[in-house]
């Protein structure tokens, strides 16, 4: 884990370039390759945003999960430099879904939100990670800022399952699942080119996830080490 | 049990200062009572209508005031350096932890007791012979607010705009147990029954034994000096 | 709105916020970096120390 880390710290470069032209060729995919889906046309290519904006942001949460747990257990500083990094971009990619997701929602259901399970628990993750922030912001102490927000990491992302089974128990015991959702993947049927253009676009998103992690995450590790030369040079 | 007989010893301590100066508890009170008033200015439907919203603003006033009980909880520690005197003590930190969120509880079952009749008494409400049933439900969700929120009051405890703090980190993940809790309550004054509801019970149930247990398994590292 | 508009808007909205969010990074890890070898740099003397 640690050598990887090391390794996408030292070539961030490359992973940029690759990013932009795996984002390139998802662009080109979604866009041109791609058919319009049968009932909603064009409008649908949004899903190849929304889909991986959406895994994107669960995997930032799981490396908050991880960071948090690995934080307070074994006290080294670079846990708790991925933990915020990847909130940071949590809380980036779930803003893009849920802005995907209600300009998508327009056309198809005729409202730009819509209360319906997915939006709603994404609105949630949302609140979740942007308290996490505001945690971490609001305590002076870097050490005390650090084990809080580990705290919140961890029964944060344990209390996903429960929020998202009270959610969607609430959403379906009373009204019957609507047919056309747009964030149901129509796995059968599904044109070649589209799942090729959902695969690739995932690629991307997940290429620029891990750029703009790396640039984070060493951000942070710049400001600590800052932190303790101003310590040390008396400044 | 070990743990259990601190928690008691520690729990003790915190039930004697509440009633020599009845502080958190008569604040409660007030305030619980006091959003009663402020429901009955803001909504102005008939009978039948509150009754459908009865569970809704109950449960809004519980957690509003609940939230009151949890700020409060640890100022007792953080005076005179008391903090630092029970963490230097072979105390188990998740005594602490069930000695805190224990008494949050018991200050909202009391607040709960009194707050409960008097909504069916303003509202006018005439399913009296459900209030057991609906206390239940209640005080399966106050438990799981009382747990996560010792916890979240006890994070939250060095930072600055905590009033603030507190509530934003907390509400979001009492989704579950609200949901939970106002649909259960909902569906037993419809149905006079728990049948239906048993999910959300279930769910209640899981959300509690689940953050009861972590919470004693964490708080060490929750409460530093 | 035609359908190509939304999935203009979205496009839009998506790249454009990633792309700000890439330039605003950069900013700050540059800024790093130059207050980094400021003070790898800085000797450790009487002047630096606040009275």
């Amino acid at each position: 884990m640690a050598q990887t880390i090391q390794t996408i710290k030292q070539r961030k470069g490359i992973l940029g370039a690759l990013a932009a032209v795996a984002v390139a060729i998802g662009l080109y995919w979604s866009l041109a390759v791609a058919p319009p889906d049968a009932y909603q046309g064009d409008v649908q290519r949004i899903m190849y945003l929304h889909l991986p904006s959406i895994l994107t942001a669960y995997l930032s949460y799981f490396l908050v999960f991880v960071g948090s747990a690995m934080y307070l257990w074994k006290r080294e500083r670079r846990d708790d430099l991925l933990a915020h990094a990847a909130a940071e971009l949590g809380v980036l990619f779930t803003a893009l879904t849920i802005i995907e997701g209600s300009i998508w929602g327009k056309p198809t259901w005729g409202v730009w939100w819509t209360w319906d399970a997915r939006l709603t628990l994404t609105a949630i993750l949302l609140l979740i990670y942007t308290g996490y922030l505001m945690l971490r912001s609001l305590i002076d102490d870097e050490n005390r800022a650090a084990s809080a927000a580990a705290i919140l990491g961890i029964i944060g992302f344990l209390d996903i399952p429960l929020i998202h089974m009270s959610v969607y128990w609430w959403r379906t015991l009373h009204q019957p699942p609507s047919i056309l959702r747009p964030d149901k993947a129509p796995w059968e049927n599904v044109h070649p080119a589209m799942l090729t253009a959902l695969v690739i676009s995932f690629v991307g998103f997940l290429l620029i996830y891990f750029y703009l992690l790396s640039l984070r995450y060493r951000v942070g590790e710049m400001r600590q080490e800052i932190k303790t030369l101003r310590l040390e040079r008396g400044v | 049990m070990e743990l259990l007989t601190q928690s008691y010893l520690l729990l003790q301590k915190d039930l004697r200062l509440e009633l020599r100066r009845r502080d958190s508890l008569l604040t409660m009170f007030f305030f619980g009572t006091l959003l009663l008033f402020v429901f009955h200015f803001s909504f102005d439907v008939a009978a039948d209508k509150m009754a459908e919203m009865a569970p809704a603003l109950l449960w809004l006033a519980f957690l509003f005031t609940g939230t009151l009980g949890l700020a409060q909880l640890f100022q007792s520690e953080r005076e005179n350096h008391c903090l630092d005197a029970l963490l230097l003590s072979p105390l188990d930190r998740g005594a602490l932890f069930l000695a805190k969120s224990g008494f949050n509880l018991l200050l909202m079952i009391l607040v709960e007791l009194v707050v409960m009749p008097l909504f069916w008494i303003l509202f006018n409400l005439s399913s009296w012979n459900l209030l057991p049933q609906l206390f239940l439900v209640t005080l399966l969700g106050t438990v799981g607010f009382c747990v996560l929120g010792t916890i979240m009051s006890a994070i939250t405890l060095r930072a600055r705009a905590r009033e603030l703090l507190l509530p934003l980190v907390l509400f979001p993940l009492m989704i579950p147990v609200l949901l939970a809790t106002i649909r259960c309550m909902e569906t037993v004054l419809k149905t006079g029954t728990f049948n239906d509801a048993a999910p959300w019970l279930r769910l209640l149930f899981g959300f509690d034994v689940i953050f009861l247990t972590l919470g004693v398994l964490i708080f060490d590292w929750v409460i530093e000096s | 709105m035609g359908a190509w508009g939304f999935v203009a808007l979205a496009y839009g909205i998506v790249w454009s916020a990633i792309v700000m969010y890439w330039i605003f990074l950069k900013r700050r890890y540059r800024a790093a970096e130059a207050e980094l070898s400021r003070l790898r740099s800085l000797e450790v003397s009487s002047d630096n120390v606040k009275k």
